[in-house]
Order: C-alpha cells, then structure tokens, then sequence
C-alpha cells in the first residue's frame, strides 16, 4: 500500500488541526495551531516552523485551506484557515491503527517495565 | 501594492516587517504578516516586548522566502487580480495617447516646450561641435603625447617675457645634446612669391629642419621623409601646389620653383594637403641650412627667432628635460648674467594651442577661456529651455491632476507614473532633438564661415549619435524629472474631491526658476554689450598713428634694390602724399633687444626694447607726433646712426629732455634726434614698450613694409598709381597691397568672432526665456479668467487689470536684474583685464542690460494680460 509518510510533527500538527476545527470551520489558523500544539505538547514550537508544516501537509494533500474575511486587528489582514481532507483523516486513522497493532503485540512484562 | 505603514507607539521591528513584506513567500504573505502580528500582541503580553521583537524577528526571518515564485494552482490565487507589468503593451499604447492628445490639446504649450527645448539643443550642438575641434587641435599627430614646443621664458628688468622664438642652432644643439629627444626641428613660417613655368603666386611656407616631416608626420604623396628637404637647395610642397605649377604629384618632383626671383629650389617631395584644423598653415617646406645661410643672425646663441619642435621618447621624463633646458642657453649664449637670463621649457603640443598665454612665467589661459565660455553657454541655454519646460509642466498640473488621480485609484503606483511622465518628456526631447539637428545641419555652413572653421555634422558616427541621445536623456532628466516627481505624488482623494491647489512651495521654486532664467540672459546681454563696446573702442582708438587709408605694399623683388627709385617716383605721382619704409608690421613689432647703451645707465639692468628701422619721412607718413626734435631727413648726412625714442623709452631711460643725448644701439653709437610720442606698434592687448627707431638708408636693400599716405579723398588713384608703378618697376611680383586699417580688424578676429557668437546665444537665452515667461503668463491669465471677470464688473479698469498681471512677473525680473548685475560684472571684468587697454565697466551698461531684459519681458507678458483683460466679463463669467 502506497502512502506518503507522516512525520512525528506533521502528525501532531495534523491531529491538532483535526482537534480545533472540530469546535468550528473557523478556527484552526497559524495562530491558533500553534497555541495549542504548545499548550497541549508543552514543547516550544516557532511559528515559522508550524507555517511550514501547515504549507507541507496542504501540499501532500492532508490538509485544505480558505481565506477568511477581512479582520479588524492584525493589520486587516485575512486568516487563512486549515480543514482536514478525507486523505488527512484516513492518513491520520491509518497511524493510529499501526500504533494500536504494534502497542497490542507488546509482551506483558515490557508493559509492566513502562509503569503499566 | 501600497501600504501605508500605521503609526503604532509599539510594535514589531519595522525592519523585520519589510522584509517579510519584501521577501517572504507570495502566496502566503498576508496570512503570515497577519498571523505574526497576531502573535506579536500576544508575546508582548506575556513575554513582554523586548522578547516579543526578539521572536517576531526570529520568525520573520526563518519565513523569508526570496526566491520564491507564486504559483497559481488549484485556483489559491485566483480571487487576486494579477498586477500588470508596467510595460504592458497596452500600458504602453495607453500613454502614447494620452500624451500624444495632451501635445495637441495644448498647442501652444508643446510648441513652446519643444521650440525652446529644440533651441536650447542646437545652440549647444554647435557649441560642442566648435569645442570638439578646438580641443583636437595639436592632438592630431600620431605621437602627439610627445611632441613639445620649446619655449624661452626672457627673465630681464624685473619681469618675465614669454614666447616661443629660440635660437636658429637650438634644435640640433637639443638632438645632439639631451638623449631624450628623438627628433628636432626649428621652425620659421614665411611668406614668398613662387614662380614656375607662367605660374607665378604668393604662397605661405616653412623653413625648416629636416626633421619637421617625422615630427608631425605629414603624409607624403612623392619623396621620402629622409631627402624631403634635408638638403640644401630642396623644397617639398604640397599636393596643391604640385597640381598648380605643375599640373600633377608625378610631375612635380625634381622640378625647379624660383623663389621671389632670386633662389631656386629643386622640388624632392610632395606632401598631402594638410586638414583645414591644422594650427599651422603652409604649402611648402625649405631647408633649414638656407634659411640660415640667409639670416646669419640667427646663428648667434644671443638672438632669438624661430621656433623649435621636439618629440621626446615615449619613456622620457619631462620633468627632468625641463630640468636640464632650464639652464641649457647658460654658457651657449654670452649675454646670460645675474640681469638677464632665459630660461627654455617645454610646452605640449596639446597644450600648445589652447593655452598660448603666459604671465609672469605662469601659463595663463588663453583660448582655452573662450573654450570653457561657450561650454558655459551651452549649458546655460539648456538650463534655460529645461526650466521653462518644468516651470510650464508644473504651472499646468492642475490639468493632468485629474488624470494622475484616476490613474492611482485604479492601481497605478508612483513608480509607474513616474515612468510615464518622464517617459512623455524624454519623447519631447527626442523631438526637440530631431529638430535641433536639423537646424545645426541648416546653420553649420553659415556657422563655419562665422568662425573660419571646417566644421562637419558627424552623422555618420554611431559615437555623435550616442552623444546626441545622451543629450536628448539628460536634459529630459533634467526637465522632466521635477514635474514628474510633484505630478506622481499628489494624493487622488485631494485631487478627484477639488480641483487642486497647488501649495505655496510649487509656486516659489517656479518664480526662483524663472529669476535664474533672467539671471543667465541677463549676464549674457551685458557680456554681449561690453564686448562691442570693447571691439568698438579699440576700432575708434587712437593707436598714435593715423591707420585710415594707410596703404601697406610689400618691398619685394627688384623693390628690394630699387626703392629709392620707387620713392621717388611714386611721391611725384598724383594722389600720393608721403611714402616711407617701415622693416617690420606697423601693427606687430616682435623685436626686442635689450642691446641700448647709454652714459648712465645702471650695467645691472636690462631694459628691452622693441626696435624697427625706417626709411624718410616716417613720422610724416604715419602721422606720427613727435614731442621733441625733429623726423630723419636726408637734409642732414649722419642720421643713419641717429635714433628717434618713444616717450616710454625716455621714461625708461630717465631723460627730461633726450634730444641729444648719446645712445649706443647694436654697438652703433649715435644720438637721440627725436622723441614720439607713445604710439601703439602692438596689438592693444599689451602696453606700449620702449621704443627706438634707427634709420635705413635709401640705397640699402632690404625687405620690409612700403607704407603709401593718400592724399585725402584720393585713395582709389594713390592705389592704382602705386599698382602701375609695381608693375612696370616690379613685373614679376603681382601687385600685393593692403590696408593697414583692414590688417587691424583682422588683428582682432577673435574678439569679433566672439562678440558675434555671444549676441547670438544672448539673443537665443533671451528669446528662449521670454517663450518660458510667454507661457507662464498665459497659464496665469487662463487660471485668473473669474477673477479678471469680477473685478471688470466691480468697476476695475484694463489698465488696473494688466498692471495686475504684469506686477507679478516684472518683480521677478526685476529681481533678475539685481542678482545678475554683480556677477556680469565680475565675469566681464575679467574678460576686459586680457587688454592693456580697455573701457571702464559703467553703470549704464548695467542699467541699458536692465531696462531690454524687463521691456522684452513686458512685452512678452503685456500681450496675455493685455488679451485677459480684454475679455468680456460676460463671457468669462457666464458658465461655471
């Protein structure tokens, strides 16, 4: 099965957008992308780097994007904001299944050392 | 895009914000500028703003994109317009119309624009082409670089004396002597009656050295620089002169050519007519050994004549060969002491020509003044024509405002509008310059003949083109680029919601343009008088001598023996007044000598003197008044070792009374007879010098000048009668007279060219000007039309309005006038310290300059006031 491959922060970035545009089609935008990955994660991640990331996962597909209307702070700028695709969805099922497979082939005593 | 920058108390680093504006990835630089300062408020909340700059920065930084493309796929950009490139064809064809309508709706305007710019051009074509070939006189020859003139600086008597006469033995001396010198040659130009075959005329030629053909490297068409006039006896000439005497280049050589009937010469050589810029002049070159077999004077170190040319090897030190010619006569030439010396040194070729004038040992300028004059000039004149291009653009943006508004709403940016403008004003100019060549192409043959020069348009030189379309882009530059600027910047909300005011600032630079116009015309108009009041003084001073009518013939031929005859047979004839000899130019006495002796004299100083020998009745033909004793007369036996003085040199010499004193000249001991009174025998650019005059005897040979007085009223018949006399006595000499009075005139050529020249670009600056000033004007009367109308009908008079209209522009005139007075003053002063004698710059000069420059630009103004007043108010009042 042929499928482009998930980077560890393109999926964090991916399933925070999952996250925020479940509370609304206009919420999820560079911004609040990335308060919440540094709310959520606790890891100091730039802007500049999320930018990017948004860019890469709408260039692979996984993510789609709307200009917002004119606003009245920032300058009047738009947003832009970030929805998942039907193939960021199953991209990111897709990874949660291969964890799941690979955390259920886990012997018990392995388990047990983690804390479990 | 245009964004104008908010002003925020706090907020990310501008710099930062540029150059995410500038440079970060197109597709997405709103979002990121947005989200960033969205971030930003946010960091300055919770880190405070010095983190909060820290992090904008760093962020806008990684995001930088500058080679990023915009990329329209699946449609992200679609809901953009794409910004047009600003040489759109369509653009393009848009602003060739708008200008193209603009030309024709404001005839007037453009003619005056493209006249006065057109104007401005040509004048400053010409001049080009004029300083063009001055500047490349004496850098025509292949070795130019190291061609030099060997000059003598005559230290003597407290002052230094400069020219370019050297020793006969000096050029030979230098070649044998310094190992610099490659080759030398002495020099003396000469004028001769040529005689071969049934052809007999008068030519000008050169003595000298063999070395001349190598030094300038004239072309030879027969013959070999070596043999061309090496040998005694042998003549080159020019292909002219081969084709006259003897019908071709072929036949010429080995030819004989008799010289004033009296030495042939046997032709070797035939060199390539020389090119009409050529700073000498000569159809032929003889051996210099025969020229000094002839003047054995010259080959004396002690006396001084002709010229000497060197060229130096490439790698030789000037400095050092000037080291060594300094003091190179010092042992050569015996009359060297503590009181007199001289001094060689080289002078360029190049240099040779522009910078001819020395004081005091110090090159002083010369035409190189005349040169920088006109490129002043022409600068001027384009000033003056760019000026009334900006001040017409501006006065009249309010017309285009319009335009400038709507164009900005739709998305012009300034750049672009700059662009158009200047680009509207740089195809003016390009007509202008279409028109200007024209007219230099019409003008140039009358040009030439004003300044005796050979002057051709290069058309065919890609270089003149380039030069010309680099012209053409300047002074569009130069015009276009203010009205460009102030029309691009005016704000579309100001300029669509009223009509436009233009500021107070606009208005004032276009008055100061206007007084600076003024300014220049008016220096130029004084310049203009106080040259031909100059030129007209010297042609109406009294040189001493009565020069009116004054007929000079050259004693040549069998005249040289027969002069006494001559004399006397002419002085019988009817018409005839006096007739005496004279050895040198009346107007051009170059001989000095400081060899006059005299009881009393302090042996430590060296007095020059200038000195001539006459014949009898000298004071009586020249008109000459003599202060003490009395002329040479042959009443008394002894007079040849008498003298007469000039005052100057009785001053001089420290007599009361010299009449009787002794004074021994040339080793001839004798005694003063008479003093003269101070008359000019040089040109007036220098003061008249000691004087002393010795006595030719009759019966002694001698070439020189026979000066003729008519009887008043009886020139024709003195003239034919001494024609008829030359021919029967002197048959094989044509007949070869002048005036002395013309030779004058010719004396001040330059200046007269020069006074021509100047009326003629003061009267261009001015015409040029007073378009400007036309146009101003007119654009005021159009902008005051209601105003006119509702002072007519509140009672005011015509003559109320016009005073009006013409208050504001006679003001700056006026202003004009004051500012420009000084500085004419100060540039024609200058001018007038090159003459020894000179008028006085007085204050109706000034005053006459004045008063034409404000009655021409009344004139000018009074006819627009004059139409605006006219109008009847009903008209002018009745639509809104």
């Amino acid at each position: 099965m042929k499928r482009a491959f998930l980077g560890e922060f393109e999926e964090i970035v991916l399933l925070t957008v999952a996250v925020l545009s479940g509370g609304g089609d206009e919420a999820a935008y560079g911004v609040t992308v990335t308060q919440e990955i540094e709310q959520k994660t606790g890891r100091a991640v730039g802007f500049s780097t999320v930018h990017t990331t948004l860019q890469r996962l709408e260039e692979k597909g996984y993510l789609s994007s709307q200009m917002g209307g004119a606003t009245a702070e920032r300058g009047g700028r738009r947003k832009r904001f970030f929805a998942l695709t039907a193939t960021g969805r199953k991209a990111l099922v897709e990874v949660q299944q291969v964890r799941a497979q690979l955390w259920e082939a886990l012997p018990p005593q392995a388990l047990q050392l983690m804390g479990y | 895009m245009h964004r104008h920058p908010q002003p925020r108390p706090v907020g990310p680093p501008r710099w930062a914000t540029y150059l995410l504006t500038r440079l970060s990835h197109p597709d997405t630089h709103e979002e990121v500028q947005g989200d960033l300062l969205e971030l930003y408020a946010l960091w300055v909340r919770t880190h405070g703003s010095r983190r909060a700059n820290w992090l904008y920065s760093l962020n806008a930084l990684k995001l930088l994109r500058p080679f990023a493309k915009p990329r329209y796929v699946s449609g992200r950009r679609s809901e953009q317009y794409p910004s047009p490139f600003f040489l759109n064809l369509d653009m393009l064809r848009n602003y060739l119309k708008i200008a193209w309508r603009n030309l024709v709706r404001s005839k007037t305007f453009s003619t005056i624009n493209v006249l006065g710019l057109a104007l401005g051009m040509a004048s400053s074509l010409l001049i080009w082409l004029w300083v063009q070939d001055e500047l490349r006189i004496g850098t025509q020859y292949p070795s130019a670089q190291h061609l030099h003139r060997v000059m003598e600086h005559e230290i003597a008597d407290g002052r230094i004396v400069t020219d370019e006469d050297t020793p006969g033995l000096l050029a030979d001396e230098l070649k044998r002597v310094l190992p610099e010198v490659v080759y030398a040659a002495n020099m003396a130009a000469v004028e001769n009656v040529l005689m071969a075959g049934t052809v007999t005329t008068r030519q000008k030629g050169l003595y000298a050295g063999a070395d001349w053909f190598r030094l300038y490297d004239v072309p030879l068409l027969e013959g070999t620089t070596q043999t061309a006039n090496s040998t005694p006896g042998s003549i080159a000439i020019s292909e002219n002169v081969a084709k006259v005497y003897f019908g071709g280049v072929q036949q010429a050589i080995g030819k004989t050519l008799r010289f004033d009937d009296w030495q042939d010469c046997r032709v070797t050589a035939v060199f390539a007519n020389l090119p009409a810029n050529a700073p000498e002049k000569y159809d032929y070159v003889r051996n210099w050994q025969d020229f000094l077999r002839q003047e054995q004077w010259l080959t004396h170190w002690e006396n001084s004549g002709p010229t000497t040319r060197v060229q130096l090897r490439p790698e030789a030190d000037v400095a050092k060969v000037n080291a060594k010619l300094k003091t190179f006569l010092k042992g050569r030439n015996k009359d060297i002491n503590a009181n007199f010396n001289i001094e060689l040194f080289l002078q360029p070729e190049t240099e040779a020509y522009l910078y001819g004038h020395f004081r005091n040992g110090q090159r002083d300028g010369g035409r190189i003044e005349y040169v920088r004059m006109f490129v002043g000039v022409a600068v001027f004149l384009l000033l003056i024509a760019a000026i009334n291009f900006m001040n017409l653009a501006t006065a009249r943006s309010a017309k285009r405002a319009r335009e400038v508004g709507v164009r900005k709403v739709v998305g012009a940016g300034r750049a672009s509008l700059i662009g158009q403008f200047m680009g509207e004003t740089f195809l003016l100019a390009l007509l202008a310059l279409g028109l200007a060549v024209i007219a230099v192409a019409v003008v140039l043959p009358s040009f030439n003949t004003l300044t005796e020069k050979r002057l051709v348009m290069p058309l065919a030189s890609p270089e003149s083109w380039a030069m010309w379309l680099g012209l053409a882009v300047v002074v569009g530059a130069l015009a276009g680029s203010y009205p460009a600027l102030f029309l691009s910047s005016l704000s579309p909300v100001r300029v669509l919601k009223s009509a436009l005011r233009v500021g107070a600032g606009a208005q004032q630079f276009r008055r100061g343009l206007v007084v600076f116009q003024f300014v220049l015309s008016m220096v130029m108009i004084v310049g203009t008088l106080v040259i031909y009041r100059q030129l007209h003084y010297i042609q109406q001073k009294n040189l001493g001598f009565d020069r009116a009518n004054l007929i000079s013939l050259s004693r040549e031929g069998a005249l040289i023996h027969q002069y006494q005859q001559f004399k006397e047979r002419l002085s019988q004839m009817p018409g005839i007044q006096q007739v005496t000899f004279l050895k040198s130019n009346p107007l051009y006495n170059g001989s000095t000598s400081d060899g006059v002796r005299w009881p009393g004299k302090d042996p430590t100083v060296a007095i020059q003197f200038n000195n001539t020998s006459v014949g009898y009745d000298f004071v009586k033909t020249m008109n000459l008044k003599l202060v003490q004793g009395r002329d040479f007369s042959p009443a008394y036996g002894a007079d040849s070792s008498n003298y007469l003085i000039n005052e100057a040199a009785a001053r001089r010499m420290g007599f009361a009374n010299p009449v009787g004193k002794p004074l021994t000249f040339w080793g001839t001991p004798g005694t003063i007879i008479g003093v003269l009174k101070d008359f000019h025998f040089n040109s007036l650019h220098v003061a008249v010098r000691p004087l002393i005059v010795r006595l030719i005897p009759v019966k002694q040979p001698d070439a020189g000048v026979i000066l003729v007085r008519p009887a008043p009223g009886q020139t024709e018949q003195a003239l034919q009668n001494a024609e008829t006399l030359w021919r029967e006595m002197n048959p094989k000499f044509p007949f070869n007279y002048g005036f002395v009075d013309d030779d004058f005139a010719r004396q001040y050529r330059n200046e007269t060219i020069v006074g021509t020249l100047t009326m003629a670009f003061a009267c261009l600056a001015i015409f040029i000007a007073c378009l400007g000033l036309f146009g101003l004007a007119t654009f005021t009367a159009e902008q005051r039309t209601k105003e006119i109308g509702i002072r007519k009908v509140l009672g005011a008079s015509i003559t109320s309005i016009i005073a009006l209209l013409n208050k504001e522009f006679l003001k700056l005139v006026l202003i004009a006038v004051v500012l420009a007075s000084p500085l004419a003053g100060y540039v024609m002063s200058r001018w007038l310290e090159g003459f020894a004698y000179r008028i006085e710059l007085t204050w109706w000069m000034f005053a006459l300059a004045g008063t034409l420059a404000i009655l021409i630009a009344l004139l000018t103004v009074s006819f627009q006031s004059l139409k605006a007043a006219l109008v009847n108010p009903v008209k002018s009042l009745q639509s809104e």
